[in-house]
């Protein structure tokens, strides 16, 4: 044996429990046997049921006679597979007897050497594949089993769904996904064993289930489960049943909520990983609805998904091919008596070459879930720099654009070198390029996230804090968090001034950020009352289609270059 | 000294019988030995003297199986027709049977 192979599960020398009383037939059989297997023997019962009680783990194999003294053979055998803890362990009987092979093989023998023995080769090779065998199958239920619910993983559960399809082709079946709402809290709050028994109890549920009424379950992944079962049209009361006793003896006085989504009468030509991506989908379109608990895959879920693959797939060729171009919005201080252009906010647009212009609201979200926002922030970045140099360049006039950092770029440890490489590469300061880091990113992971911005203002770098108002506002964050500038979120001017006008909070958030020596920017603003009103609270900054909407590149230097004329006039 | 040749002389069937000792014929003619003597030992006759037909099937099985793994077909004829006789309690000529076996064992020990 080298030293390479010498820590081997493949060179390690099985073990043969030899349960047999006979003198010569242990020496028949350890001739036969001993020059590849450890051969460990018990000449009674009682013997061979201790040892495997001891040594069951390294034992691949019993070889049992029938006629033994004491406890017979066929007690023993029902006893090892009576017991769950034992009841793998391969055994082979070994009888002249033809009349106890059916006993023996209902009790859960996996085979008979018959008496007389056959040729040692004989034994030899059928023993040598009973054994791999067993332990195939044994690697096979360790395998394709989640260890803690006991059902199928979704790599099994996706062949066993095709082996379904196959036998049953033209039956109807449902392709369903449901998981807990907001388990991680409920783990968090609760603990991991309490999340584990709610999700033990689930597995139950689903399992007593599919027994009746056909189908599999699997445990796809922490606290979601898969489904695939016949047709059904009361998906209330399989959403009852899997949520049955959830809380039954539950130390929150909050119910533990299932979500499901369904892919109804399930296309079978649709690769089978599919169908459950789009039960998934109509599952999360079921997120937060306590009262509407589940969702029913639809065909505009389906253009949805097919119009987020084309925007996936055409991603990278969009970077090199610069499809995504940046519009600028003007900002303006209303500090003074009249308005003057301050900065502008970058905004990323794709010219789609067959969709047209795709809006952000449609590719923003979707490159958020799946990371690709990271490069299009940096394509972004790039883009402004080198814009905002060539004005300086050419027009000779310096003016700050605020760009977007994606929480996602606010993990990557290399986040500040990139930005302070794209300011240099470009000849600009920090200051010619604000960051917009959203409200929301404040909320996850606080302390690296005041960590980096923190680093990326001793850098100089000046920080917007975007969309505030939007929601997860917490005040006190203001006291924590290093930011220059608050910006109002759209929504939150949007509903200030609604039919039913009501400021109040707006003008209190404005003081707020005063006290704080913050100043506030107000996005979204449309209207001349709304400029006034501001103004008058004493918001610093406006941005919105009052002054101007987002403009092209060429567009909005005209801007700036009529701004700026404008001012050179007054003054 | 007992040898392959003279158990084939005497009717044994060494070859399947060495095929069960992996060809062994050390440990073949060993355990021939021990099953000799484990037939001379008389503890078959003692049962069926004493009519103790549970005991004396006991042991004929267990012999049974040594002889027959040993290919010794003339003791094993006897020995499986008395075997057989005991499993189903039926009356038979034991003795004669059991004389059998001991002459056919005797006739190994004179090898």
């Amino acid at each position: 044996m080298t030293a390479n192979n010498f820590f081997s599960i493949s060179e390690e020398r099985r073990r043969i429990l030899l349960v047999e009383d006979d003198y010569v037939n242990q020496e028949t059989l350890k001739a036969s046997l001993g020059d590849i297997y450890d051969i460990v023997v018990a000449e009674t019962g009682e013997e061979a049921l201790e040892i495997i009680r001891a040594q069951y783990e390294t034992l691949s194999i019993v070889l049992l006679d029938l006629n033994l003294p004491g406890i017979s053979g066929i007690d023993v055998l029902s006893r090892i597979k009576g017991d769950p803890g034992y009841s793998r362990l391969p055994v082979i009987v070994m009888t002249a007897d033809n009349e106890a092979e059916v006993e023996c093989l209902t009790l859960g023998a996996i085979d008979f050497i018959p008496k007389p023995y056959p040729a040692s080769k004989v034994i030899l090779a059928r023993i040598l594949r009973i054994i791999e065998l067993s332990e195939d199958r044994e690697t096979l239920r360790l395998t394709e089993r989640d260890q803690l619910t006991g059902l199928y993983n979704k790599e099994f559960f996706y062949r066993y769904v095709a082996q379904l399809d196959l036998y049953h082709k033209d039956t109807p079946a449902d392709a369903i996904v449901f998981d807990v709402n907001h388990f991680h809290t409920y783990n968090d709050r609760y603990g991991k064993t309490r999340g584990d028994e709610i999700l033990k109890r689930i597995a139950n549920n689903a399992t007593s289930y599919v027994n009746e009424a056909g189908g599999i379950v699997c445990r796809s992944v922490a606290d979601t489960f898969m489904l695939y079962c016949k047709h059904i049209d009361n998906y209330e009361a399989l959403l009852a049943r899997l949520s049955a006793c959830l809380d039954d003896d539950s130390i929150s006085e909050n119910r533990v909520r299932l979500r499901m989504g369904v892919y109804v009468n399930a296309d079978k030509n649709v690769d089978i990983e599919r169908r459950f991506d789009r039960a998934k989908m109509a599952a999360d379109t079921a997120r937060d609805h306590l009262t509407a608990p589940i969702g029913l895959f639809n065909h505009s879920m389906r253009e949805t998904e097919i119009l987020e693959e084309q925007l996936i797939d055409g991603f990278h060729a969009a970077l090199r091919e610069k499809q995504f171009v940046v519009y600028y919005q003007p900002k303006f201080d209303i500090e003074q008596d009249v308005p003057v252009l301050s900065s502008a906010e970058a905004l990323v647009r794709w010219k789609h070459p067959t969709l047209g212009l795709v809006s952000p609201g449609v590719f923003i979200p979707l490159f958020e879930k799946n990371g690709l926002i990271q490069e299009l922030d940096q394509y972004v970045w790039s883009q402004t720099a080198s814009k905002i140099r060539d004005w300086k360049e050419r027009l000779n006039i310096s003016l700050p654009v605020s760009v977007n950092v994606s929480r996602i770029n606010l993990y990557d440890p290399e986040l500040t070198d990139k930005l302070l490489n794209i300011t240099k590469t470009n000849g600009l300061n920090a200051k010619n390029l604000l960051l917009e880091i959203t409200e929301s990113a404040y909320t996850e992971k606080t302390d690296q996230i005041i960590t980096t911005v923190k680093n990326l203002r001793k850098h100089g770098f000046f920080i917007e804090m975007d969309d505030f108002g939007c929601g997860y506002s917490s005040l006190s964050m203001l006291i924590d968090m290093p930011i220059d500038a608050l910006k109002l979120d759209i929504q939150f001017i949007r509903s200030a001034f609604k039919e039913q006008k009501d400021t109040r909070l707006l003008e209190a958030m404005i003081g707020l950020a005063k006290s704080f020596e913050v100043p506030t920017i107000a996005e979204g603003v449309e209207t001349a009352e709304q400029y006034a009103e501001l103004k008058a609270m004493g918001c610093n900054t406006i941005q919105g289609y009052y002054f101007s909407r987002p403009l092209p590149e060429d567009d909005f230097e005209k801007l700036i270059v009529k701004a700026l004329k404008k001012e050179e006039n007054e003054c | 000294m007992l040898t392959v040749e003279k158990l084939q002389e005497y009717g044994a069937d060494t070859k399947t019988g060495l095929s069960r000792c992996a060809d062994n014929e050390a440990l073949y003619l060993r355990l021939v030995g021990i099953i000799v003597q484990e037939i001379s030992s008389g503890t078959l006759g003692e049962a069926l003297e004493a009519s103790d037909l549970e005991k004396a099937f006991f042991i004929a099985h267990k012999l049974k199986g040594g002889v027959n793994n040993m290919a010794l077909t003339p003791v094993a004829e006897p020995l499986n027709k008395l075997t057989e006789l005991l499993r189903s309690k039926i009356p038979g000529d034991y003795e004669g049977l059991y004389a059998e076996i001991i002459c056919k064992t005797n006739e190994l020990v004179a090898l």
